[in-house]
């Protein structure tokens, strides 16, 4: 593990609706962007125009959804092999992925399915991570999920698995603000415990994003503004983890860059108190 | 590794089949039991890949109606289970797929619809070309080089033929225009896709350019397709006919290459 955390400042999720807005304004309060990884695995096109020009003028990070770390199938090296080849050629300042599996017997669920909570999943899965970072030549982050299922097997709280992972494995951490409230209401316990839980030295990077309640659950949905507890445990992590490359991930009801931007200065400015060098 | 994997399995099917076992392995809240938490997964599944298929497929939608729309991607969803790293590829068997849900003109017509909206998708991200043959570039062909050139496509161009107006009605629906008559001709129209910049262009083909165009694609000489093109065209035009299509062609920035074999 590096002794440098790397800090990029405050970054947006990029999406094809700001494409043109961002080329022609290149707006400055926008330190870096982060791309979903699949998006861009394409031969050409719009997407990739894209890309290769914003990156011009901004800092990429690479996050992808389908690596499906935590399946008990094979490792997916054709698709490994393409994101290596996004890697280099987007040169990112890392790239990562969940701590999930999507699917089994060489299906694709499309959804980031949580893991057992145990011994067994942590030795699976670290050894997956500790192959794809010997297969793409560097370290990566893990996410944390937003879950709706607790499962019998369960034999750690959420943060104890993330953390064995990540020290098993040596990869660093995404730490996702509000996948940690929605399963700390999904799955009451208290996210100031779970903040607790995780070695401050592995947190590279944040996530920012609204959710759904639906009266039972919090469903995360990503397409509304972030709330006003997120915002809060979002201080909490200002204050215990320090300065950590943070940004607000947008995938639904997606509004005007301006109205994220607006979002993205909210963020800085909860966390400069403790972002003060 | 076993019993994750077991487990997996048991989630799995629960979220493609509704299998229940997966039940046990669950804990329930007072506040959400474990049939809701469950439910979530399972909703989400279906939502996800139907609002893909409809993204792909949104002319398609808006002809049958979200609900028709709907139970024919959960039945697709049964058949075809995405089984690649990214969902853009999820909907790439639903024009062979509705050949087994309908019947006669309307199935007809349905595949044709879809097969022109996924073409869409193929022209959107194909490869882009690294350098497009210009029209000023002819000026240094020779004469006495004509008639054996050959040309390359650029990958972002393909063709349909189509017995239905499936890219007027498309297009309408795409614009919020009117909607034209569906109309089925007595043979199969040729119509050409391709990514000029950024933007995908299409436009139907009279049948002597339908023609040409395969075979250029083929890597038949021009002297050849001007021979061909005597069964359309009189023999004094045939040179300025085929002419004109190269150059059309070229200037909608669809050849890559122009040379001799």
């Amino acid at each position: 593990m590096t002794d440098t955390k790397p800090f990029l400042g405050f970054g947006l999720g990029l999406r094809a609706e700001h494409y043109q807005d961002i080329l022609e304004r290149k707006p400055k309060n926008i330190d870096w962007f982060e791309i979903l990884s699949e998006n861009y695995m394409i031969d050409g096109g719009k997407p990739l125009y894209f890309l290769d020009a914003i990156r011009q003028d901004y800092p990429m990070v690479m996050h992808g959804v389908s690596m499906s770390l935590g399946s008990t199938d094979e490792l997916d090296f054709d698709y490994l092999k393409q994101l290596k080849a996004l890697i280099e050629r987007v040169e990112p300042r890392w790239f990562s992925d969940h701590l999930c599996w999507t699917g089994v017997d060489h299906m694709n669920l499309h959804d980031l399915l949580p893991l057992p909570y145990t011994e067994e999943a942590v030795r699976h899965v670290a050894d997956r991570i500790s192959r794809v970072q010997d297969y793409i030549g560097r370290q990566m982050l893990i996410e944390n999920l937003s879950s709706y299922i607790t499962y019998c097997d369960d034999a750690m709280p959420e943060w104890e698995f993330l953390s064995a992972i990540a020290d098993r494995a040596d990869c660093y951490l995404l730490l996702d603000v509000n996948n940690i409230y929605v399963s700390s209401y999904n799955h009451h316990y208290d996210p100031i415990e779970y903040l607790e839980g995780v070695p401050t030295a592995r947190v590279w990077q944040h996530h920012l994003a609204g959710h759904t309640n639906d009266g039972n659950l919090i469903i995360d949905t990503h397409d509304q503004d972030v709330i006003d507890p997120v915002w809060a445990l979002y201080e909490e992590t200002a204050k215990r983890f320090g300065p950590v490359s943070t940004m607000i991930e947008r995938d639904g009801n997606i509004p005007a860059l301006d109205q994220v931007l607006a979002e993205l200065d909210q963020a800085r400015a909860v966390a400069a108190p403790y972002y003060q060098s | 590794m076993a019993r994750l994997r077991d487990l997996q399995l048991r989630f799995q099917d629960y979220l493609v089949g509704g299998s229940e076992a997966i039940e046990t392995d669950i804990t329930g809240t007072d506040n959400a039991l474990a049939e809701h938490r469950l439910g979530t997964y399972y909703n989400a599944y279906r939502i996800r890949l139907i609002d893909c298929l409809a993204v792909d497929y949104s002319a398609l939608e808006q002809y049958l109606g979200r609900e028709s729309f709907e139970n024919l991607a959960l039945d697709y969803l049964r058949h075809y289970p995405s089984r690649h790293p990214s969902v853009r590829w999820f909907g790439q068997h639903l024009p062979e797929y509705l050949r087994t849900c309908y019947r006669g003109e309307e199935r007809e017509f349905l595949q044709e619809l879809a097969s022109y909206e996924w073409a869409q998708t193929i022209v959107f991200d194909a490869a882009d070309s690294a350098a497009l043959f210009q029209l000023e570039d002819m000026a240094q062909v020779p004469p006495e080089a004509w008639p054996g050139l050959t040309l390359q496509f650029k990958s972002a161009m393909l063709w349909l033929d189509l017995y239905w107006n499936v890219p007027l009605i498309e297009h309408a629906i795409d614009s919020a225009a009117e909607i034209p008559e569906k109309q089925r001709a007595a043979q199969p129209q040729r119509w050409l896709m391709w990514r000029r910049d950024l933007k995908t262009c299409w436009r139907s083909l009279e049948v002597h350019e339908a023609w040409a165009i395969e075979q250029a694609a083929n890597g038949v000489s021009f002297g050849e397709i001007c021979e061909g093109l005597l069964e359309w065209i009189e023999t004094d035009q045939v040179a300025l006919v085929a002419a004109g299509f190269l150059k059309q062609w070229i200037s909608d920035q669809m050849v890559t290459r122009v040379g001799n074999n």
